[in-house]
């Protein structure tokens, strides 16, 4: 019986012991630690990874992230737009 | 001696050749553009039954639009052509031109033609309620500028299966307009980074897929050249058309990608 009662308690330590997933950063945060007129393609790949490119005959890039919707708890689907100058620097930004 | 008359021949045959008197002027040009003026006129008459319920006080026009990058619409000219007649039509420095009705075009099946070979350009209805903010369109002004221009025929015609989605927007009527979201492209002045509809305090920013031809959702969009938008991909954005939770007066708000704009 003890040993039993030993079981269930390491048990119940291992279950609320398990770490948690760290919730990943939305897009809002992403973008806010990225500088308009500073950053280059370069800063945006370290930080955010490769995403969706659009290039156009202008120079002009744009670059999107998407991020799908989350049941727990409830976030809505979201897309970040990001706009490169000809110059490879970032110009605008806008989170959807 | 015979070598040098014949020498002779040559030039003479050269000079009389470059001499204006004699020249021959080509001015048919070699698979122009067409589109069907009576479609038009029926467009225009499409735009005066239905500007009561969309657009009240808009003006309809027709806009020529480049569709190669190395096409130039500057001093483009023209024309209403059939068999007995040809009838110049004014193109304003913006590309734009009114149609007006005449028998003689109707009855003998005119064609509008501009100097322009098939598939450099592209035809577009322009609406436009006067006052309006920079950058700034009216949700009616671009319903009726879709049912007009399905109702004219200005979109490119191609052959069946050959354009995937684009294939759902051929050979519609102006009922296509009145779907959800109908890949209907509008052009903006300038390239395009943003597009907001604005009711009131109700703001949406349109998704990116809704810009640049949805080529966010098509990674193959760069080989798409049967697309009347291929000159014009980075100005090229849909709109909501047939969503009816957003009234006409909605102001369709659009953030350029320079600053010139």
């Amino acid at each position: 019986m003890k040993a039993i009662l030993v079981a269930c308690a390491l048990l119940a330590g291992c279950a609320t012991q398990a770490p948690k997933p760290a919730p990943a950063p939305n897009l809002r945060e992403l973008v806010s630690s990225l500088g308009v007129g500073r950053s280059t393609k370069s800063d945006v790949r370290a930080a955010l990874g490769e995403g969706t490119v659009v290039n156009f005959d202008s120079g002009y890039e744009v670059w999107v992230y998407r991020q799908p919707a989350v049941e727990k708890p409830p976030t809505p689907a979201a897309e970040l737009v990001l706009l490169f100058e000809p110059s490879g620097i970032l110009s605008k930004t806008r989170v959807r | 001696m015979r070598v040098l008359a014949l020498a002779l021949l040559v030039c003479c045959g050269g000079a009389l050749a470059a001499e204006p008197d004699d020249a021959v002027v080509v001015s048919a040009l070699r698979n122009p553009v067409k589109k069907s003026y009576k479609k038009m006129v029926d467009g225009a008459a499409l735009f005066e039954q239905r500007r009561g319920a969309l657009a009240p006080a808009a003006a309809l026009r027709f806009k020529l639009i480049a569709r190669k990058p190395d096409t130039s619409l500057k001093n483009v000219e023209l024309k209403v052509e059939a068999d007995s007649i040809a009838i110049p039509l004014k193109v304003a420095p913006d590309q734009t031109f009114t149609i007006e009705r005449n028998r003689t075009a109707l009855r003998e099946n005119a064609e509008v033609t501009p100097n322009r070979k098939a598939g450099t350009m592209t035809w577009r209805a322009d609406v436009r309620t006067p006052g309006l903010p920079p950058q700034t369109r009216r949700l009616g002004d671009l319903r009726l500028e879709c049912e007009v221009g399905m109702k004219a025929g200005l979109i490119s015609n191609y052959p069946q299966g050959f354009l995937g989605w684009l294939d759902g927007l051929i050979g519609q009527r102006p009922e296509y307009c009145h779907r959800a979201e109908p890949r209907y492209l509008f052009f903006a002045e300038h390239p395009v980074f943003s597009v907001t509809l604005v009711d009131g305090a109700r703001r949406e920013v349109l998704p990116v897929d809704m810009l640049y031809g949805g080529a966010t959702r098509d990674p193959k969009w760069k080989q798409d050249k049967y697309c009347d938008c291929e000159a014009l991909f980075d100005h090229a954005y849909f709109v909501p058309l047939g969503d009816a939770s957003w009234p006409d007066d909605t102001r369709v708000e659009i953030e350029y990608m320079g600053p010139n704009s």
